[in-house]
């Protein structure tokens, strides 16, 4: 794994936004081309044995979670068990999920799996792809992110509800819509009928206890860009039970539990000979060196990194109400000031491809900047 | 090869891209709104918090939607909503709203980012 300074394309602000890549810089840098990362095949490899791995212990913890019925650390509220329940026992349909992994000293080591709702994959999948044409059109890379997606919204169309498979996210932000509407882009091209519609536009009707489109029409599939700790929080989460046409929503509510941070102790309690898992608990004390992370929290805050007992890295925000879980401390690999995290997809249960994006600090926050690889 | 082959979009265009256009912070720290979203539905106050990013996110929220039925082929404006503002204002009835109500979800944030 090298990191390697490079020019980038004269009029790359042109190119990416031919993509539909609009979010590409905001009050800061988002898409970095001036550098990128390089991996060697067997470094490839082993990421992708790691995310398989990696996303077996993961299906197993869920069934844990559920026979021991551990809901509570999570803070799932009891009402929406059944529904996370049906989901799992009636195979509702995933598709997809993003490990963020540290890669140092020939070590990988999940940081923490993004399983409800990940993005960046319009950057990883569409944006760097086509960076690698323009580069080195004859170089690899590990992205196999959109002909999975194609494939896997194939395999799913048997088993959707009928009607047209809905989109949704939230409506005042570029980047969501973005990942949203390649999610789509991928399923219109895999013979699905399909419709966008916002959240906060969807409909309830009270009458006929079913969610409706804008023209009253009802929602039986549904991809929603929107976390499930949110849904359920909102006014219309508990809809979800009583709806007649039991709409299958995707990623599905099981996945909820695998997003939540407090999965990290489970899922150490049971594989602690996995070698890609770092202890964690529930508890503080049982670590000197240790990242204290909320069991729900975004884009890094609220993370503190702790030292020998001592404070090194700490950032704000407004989450951790929830509880916090404590997990080993394995700082990222440091490449002359930069720290880049392994984002790496998992598509239709198969490993997929990755994206990295890279900070100048020990948190991977919400400043810092997608970089391209390739295979070297 | 671990590359895709081959790249195709069909839905993704530069319209996205042009989605992506500065919006101007116009609002007004101080000002109390009381708003419906139409004449059959109760008032509230609008409830904001200012700051980087909120204001302007108002052009979005800001859009009155109208929607409605398809009867027979021919479509039939039920009424307007809003998500900027309190469910309570978008529920108001009449005969086409019949019991549909909507801005219940998509209030806890600006962005899954992740």
């Amino acid at each position: 794994m090298q990191r390697i300074k490079i020019t980038p394309r004269n009029n790359w602000q042109t190119e990416v936004e031919k993509l539909g890549f609009g979010f590409h810089t905001t009050n800061i840098p988002y898409w970095d081309e001036s550098v990128y990362y390089q991996f060697n095949m067997p470094e490839i490899l082993a990421i992708e044995k790691a995310t398989a791995e990696l996303y077996d212990c993961c299906l197993g913890a869920v069934q844990h979670v559920m026979d021991q019925g551990l809901y509570a650390k999570f803070n799932i509220p009891a009402w929406a068990i059944p529904m996370i329940e049906r989901s799992w026992t009636e195979d509702h349909p995933a598709i997809y999920g993003r490990f963020d992994l540290c890669y140092k000293d020939g070590q990988i080591k999940m940081l923490e799996f993004n399983a409800d709702t990940p993005t960046s994959l319009y950057e990883a999948g569409i944006v760097q792809w086509f960076w690698l044409k323009d580069f080195d059109k004859d170089k690899d890379q590990f992205n196999s992110v959109h002909e999975k997606l194609i494939e896997y919204w194939k395999y799913l169309k048997n088993y959707l509800n009928a009607g047209p498979l809905y989109f949704t996210c939230l409506k005042e932000t570029l980047e969501d819509l973005t990942n949203t509407e390649y999610l789509r882009d991928c399923a219109i091209q895999a013979g699905l009928e399909t419709k966008l519609i916002f959240i906060d536009d969807i409909g309830w009707d009270s009458e006929n206890r079913e969610f409706l489109d804008l023209e009253n029409q009802p929602i039986k599939n549904i991809f929603k860009l929107y976390p499930w700790e949110w849904l359920l929080s909102e006014s219309f989460g508990k809809n979800m039970l009583e709806d007649k046409n039991k709409a299958l929503w995707i990623e599905p509510a099981w996945k909820m539990i695998l997003s939540n941070k407090a999965i990290l102790p489970i899922l150490w309690e049971l594989y602690p000979n996995c070698p890609y898992l770092l202890p964690a608990y529930f508890e503080e004390g049982k670590l000197s060196n240790y990242v204290k992370k909320p069991i729900l929290s975004r884009e890094g805050a609220n993370i503190d990194l702790v030292m020998k007992n001592m404070g090194i890295a700490k950032t704000e925000g407004q989450y951790g109400a929830e509880g916090f879980i404590y997990q080993e401390l394995f700082t990222l690999p440091n490449f002359s000031d930069y720290y880049p995290v392994i984002g790496s997809w998992v598509i239709g249960q198969e490993p997929a491809g990755m994206g990295i994006r890279e900070a100048e600090s020990l948190i991977t926050d919400n400043k810092s900047r997608f970089v391209p690889h390739l295979i070297g | 090869m671990k590359k895709s082959s081959y790249i195709q979009l069909v839905l993704i265009t530069a319209t996205l891209a042009s989605c992506n256009q500065s919006k101007k912070n116009d609002w007004d720290d101080n000002a109390k709104v009381h708003i419906r979203s139409d004449s059959t539905a109760p008032y509230t106050r609008v409830h904001h918090h200012g700051g980087m990013g909120v204001g302007t996110a108002l052009l979005w929220y800001y859009a009155f939607r109208p929607y409605g039925n398809y009867n027979n082929g021919t479509y039939q404006r039920a009424g307007y909503y809003s998500s900027a503002i309190h469910p309570n204002s978008n529920v108001g009835t009449n005969g086409f709203k019949g019991a549909v109500t909507r801005g219940g979800f998509g209030r806890s944030g600006f962005s899954v980012s992740s």
